[in-house]
């Protein structure tokens, strides 16, 4: 039995990896840049000048800590012409535009040649000074002066994004234009000058061929996969051992905030898909037993058109029934506890008793969503029981109907509803998200509902990771289950 | 009885058992009533008129271009007014005649009389064309309510048909073409049957390898071009990878014919089943609804993404289905036939082998589309995934969640969604028994 186990969880290893690693290509595909995201949760107001100073220290502090400055994978398949450094530029925007030009031109050493260029002229440009400017021509206004250079600054920018040719062109005409009104900028001539021989040099020296000759990089342990997954061993400790970054919104580990929600969401499912086994079991056996009768009929299609009812649609019209002053006030609306009653020191019974009437609605419409299932797959599951020949005999030796039904027939039948409790776990954790929204309760899912709203992608990624891992564990409780069940399943 | 007959068919009698199903029948009818809707809708709830005579012209705006403008001229040939029909209030115009569409309301104007929630039976307001507000005239009445921004529930519904319809054949259309293909593949051939060269095996793997390489690795810039100007022409895009993906392979399949060393040529078999059936198994062991709800956040809203993603997640069910009933298939006498008479395997699977296996693949299909049109309506009760401006029952329920006084935006779309997903399963069961009388229950 041990061994079988063992070699259970040994075959979930190979799962577990391709749920982390699914999660993983999911999140370095979020849109928008991490870094940014979290310098702005950090709340650094003041002047732009102050920030472009300090902030940038701060943002390269957190490009290290969040492990940006690594390459994604182990390994990587490129073309011949991408470079094996990429990585190691920090502007995520600045990045894929790299990466563009080189899939243009083919030509690492051009591209890097212009980009270094183009960076030289920024460097130039931020030089201008407006003030200076002004002092020594005391016929410009300090106002256009700084809008002719920021206007310049701006096109460098976008320059440093795009590689669509239209742009480019557009963008250098725009900048000549610029040069030739503004005397005060000539300055930049000769670096603006070294990025359009850069540029062309991107075509010159084109090496399109190289694009079309794959080659494979390797990074070793030091990736942003593996300090996600294992840590540094130093401030990452990586999700394995329960790190699992930092929320966009306020800056905060997320394991600090997820461990709660997990105990409410997780218990929540646990009891309700445990009352759907206890109420559909006797119901399952009772309309395999009186099979055909009416009742058996009946049952089958309420049965049947329960479980074509949606649980939001449930859940829905019992707030709508049930706590609604307009027809009944039975129970309060949402949350899982009064605020202004609820006392944190209270012993646990009395928690308990508080918490009642908020988690009757929702474990009602939770257990729905299952029980229906259930009780169709027990009585289909018994049905096929009854009609063996073992039956049969234990028939004709003179046994009771109870006996028959309870003792040989029942744990047979059970197999087929063991198996689903693996289907049903992630069914019960996908759709606590909508009952959790529903009903306001303040677990994973309400947790996930509001970090999509934000665009918190850390948390979103951490909670899809946990359901899985979650899930796999289902799946191995229903193996070892069945094994217990079923003694045709060795256990060598 | 019945085999005694000539002509006999396994369709006819299975026609003949689904018939019997009296609520199957009945499913089978509302579900053309659906489709109907669905195909029609703009006809049957629309705030521009089917036929109109104003001033002497004859029009008919619903079946014109939304965006078309018309000059009109009276009678005596005097320029009256430009009528835009997209924003042209015709409930105001001084009509002779006119039809109106049997729900005079489109899916997304807003009556601007009855907002905040106006109740099926309770005071609405209208403005007639002389502009006095009067109480509502009976055909104008919102005959199911409005929602707080004063658009009609009924039309909402209506145009949700469409929505949750078009859900359920885009996404098992995708799952299917996977589902089948894999499964066929997985059950035709096992772990044994295929069996091809060492160097073969190797260099298809090889090809597979360099075939994605080059149709995506190396298109990125041209496939993300093409979406980005319309997702007509990113498919046409994706299709042309697709192409070389293949042509590729072929290639290299090719090539290895070219290299004859003894050792390199032993037949080995691959291990399709075990390739399928292991990411059936990871595929199945991911929470689907967190999974979509996951990929639907960092990509685009957009209905056909949504569609998309339910499509590629659902296909394992459909999978397993073709699978089994081709492992019990192969081993009859019809495509041992095929396959003795040396025709390929490819054309013993689709043309032989496919049509045979396709009665228990609807069955899972049809199911499918139910628990399509659920993740649908669940997605957009949360407002994730679906746009904003797309009415759909799921977003309607959305509504009157945030509102329980507005308890006719629960009732409807709830009930909408849950007699769509009744249908279908009913067809599904009814069919399952229909097609293989051992399993009835």
């Amino acid at each position: 039995m041990f061994k079988y186990a063992l070699k259970r969880i040994l075959t979930f290893i190979p799962m577990l990896i391709a749920i982390s690693l699914l999660s993983f290509v999911i999140s370095i595909n979020a849109p928008g840049d991490p870094v940014e995201r979290l310098s702005k949760a950090a709340g650094n107001e003041g002047s732009a000048e102050q920030q472009s100073g300090a902030s940038k220290k701060i943002k390269q502090e957190l490009r290290k800590k969040l492990g940006l400055d690594l390459p994604i994978f182990y390994l990587s398949i490129t073309d011949l012409a991408a470079s094996d450094t990429l990585y190691k530029v920090q502007d995520k925007y600045h990045k894929a535009n790299l990466e563009a030009l080189t899939h243009q031109s083919g030509n690492w050493q051009a591209v890097s040649d212009y980009y270094s260029s183009l960076l030289t002229l920024q460097k130039a440009h931020q030089q201008v000074d407006a003030k200076v400017i002004v002092a020594n021509n005391p016929s410009l206004s300090l106002n256009s002066v700084n809008e002719s250079a920021n206007q310049f600054g701006f096109e460098i920018g976008s320059l440093l994004e795009t590689s669509d040719k239209n742009i480019v062109a557009l963008k250098f005409e725009k900048m000549n234009s610029l040069l030739e009104e503004n005397i005060f900028l000539s300055d930049l001539e000769t670096s603006l000058a070294k990025v359009k021989q850069t540029r062309e040099g991107l075509f010159v020296n084109a090496t399109k061929w190289k694009t079309y000759i794959p080659a494979i990089s390797w990074y070793g342990s030091k990736n942003q996969y593996h300090l996600w997954l294992l840590g540094n061993g130093k401030d990452r400790k990586g999700l394995l051992r329960g790190d699992f970054g930092i929320s966009y919104i306020d800056s905060q580990p997320i394991q600090d905030k997820i461990w709660q929600k997990v105990g409410i969401s997780f218990s929540l499912s646990l009891i309700s898909i445990f009352l759907a086994y206890l109420i559909s079991i006797p119901i399952g056996i009772y309309s395999a037993y009186k099979k055909d009768s009416v009742a058996d009929k009946g049952m089958s299609l309420v049965l049947f058109i329960l479980y074509s009812m949606p649980s939001f649609f449930v859940g829905t019209l019992l707030l709508l029934q049930f706590a609604n002053p307009d027809n009944l006030s039975w129970f309060p609306v949402s949350g899982i506890q009064d605020p202004t009653i609820f006392d944190p020191n209270w012993s646990l019974w009395m928690k308990l008793k508080h918490r009642i009437p908020f988690l009757i609605l929702p474990i009602i419409t939770y257990t729905y969503g299952s029980f229906a299932f259930l009780s169709r797959i027990m009585r289909i599951g018994m049905i096929d029981v009854v009609s063996q020949d073992y039956i049969r005999t234990a028939r004709a030796k003179g046994l009771g109907e109870g006996k028959v039904i309870l003792k040989h027939a029942l744990r047979n039948s059970l197999l087929p509803i063991i198996t689903v409790f693996a289907a049903i776990f992630p069914m019960a954790i996908g759709g606590s998200i909508i009952i959790e929204v529903i009903f306001s309760i303040p677990g994973m899912g309400v947790e996930v509902f509001n970090s999509i709203l934000n665009y918190d992608y850390p948390m979103i990624i951490t909670v899809f990771t946990l359901s899985g891992f979650l899930t796999m564990i289902g799946y191995l409780v229903a193996d070892i289950l069945y094994a217990v069940v079923d003694p045709r399943i060795s256990y060598k | 009885m019945q085999n005694t007959n000539e002509n006999f068919s396994f369709k006819k009698y299975a026609w003949a058992q689904f018939k019997k199903n009296k609520i199957a029948l009945v499913s089978l009818y509302l579900l053309f009533a659906l489709i109907f809707i669905a195909l029609f809708a703009p006809y049957i709830a629309n705030d521009r008129p089917l036929y109109a005579k104003y001033e002497g012209n004859i029009l008919y705006p619903a079946f014109a271009s939304e965006t078309r403008t018309d000059s009109i001229y009276n009678a005596k040939g005097d320029f009256v007014q430009v009528l835009q029909y997209d924003i042209t209030d015709w409930r105001q115009l001084n009509l002779t005649s006119v039809v109106w569409a049997p729900i005079p309301y489109s899916a997304g104007s807003m009556d601007r009389y009855n907002r905040d929630y106006a109740a099926p039976s309770g005071e609405q307001r209208f403005k007639n064309s002389e502009g006095e507000i009067i109480d509502i005239p009976s055909k104008f009445r919102h005959k199911l309510g409005t929602d707080g921004i004063g658009r009609d529930l009924a039309s909402g519904l209506i145009h949700g048909t469409r929505i949750s319809l078009m859900v359920g054949l885009v996404s098992m259309g995708i799952a299917s073409l996977i589902g089948i293909i894999l499964g066929a593949l997985a059950g035709f051939f096992g772990d044994t049957k295929l069996k091809m060269p060492r160097i073969k095996y190797h260099f298809t793997l090889f090809g597979i390898f360099m075939g994605l390489f080059y149709g995506f690795g190396q298109r990125k810039y041209v496939l993300s071009q093409a979406f980005s100007e319309g997702i007509g022409d990113g498919m046409i895009a994706m299709l042309i990878s697709v192409g070389v993906v293949i042509g590729i392979t072929m290639l290299f399949r090719l090539l290895s014919k070219a290299i004859q060393v003894e050792w390199l040529n032993k037949e080995v078999s691959v291990p399709m089943d075990t390739f399928v059936s292991r990411g059936i198994e990871l595929l199945n062991s991911i929470p689907r609804l967190l999974l979509i709800i996951t990929i639907t956040a960092v990509v685009e809203r957009s209905i056909w993404i949504v569609m998309i993603i339910i499509g590629i997640t659902g296909w394992t069910g459909i999978a397993r289905f073709t699978r089994a009933e081709f492992l019990r298939i192969r081993s009859l006498e019809f495509v041992q036939a095929a396959e003795s008479l040396g025709y390929s395997s490819i054309r013993t699977i689709f043309k032989h082998a496919l049509p045979n296996s396709l009665a228990p693949v609807f069955v899972s299909i049809a199911f499918g589309i139910a628990s399509a049109i659920l993740i649908e309506s669940g997605l957009s009760f949360l407002g994730i995934g679906v746009p904003d401006d797309i009415v759909t029952w799921g977003s309607l329920l959305n509504l009157g969640r945030q509102n329980l006084e507005a308890w006719w935006l629960i009732i409807y779309p709830g009930m909408a969604i849950f007699i769509t997903i009744t249908i279908y399963n009913m067809i599904a069961e009814a069919s399952r028994d229909a097609l293989d009388p051992k399993l009835k229950s």
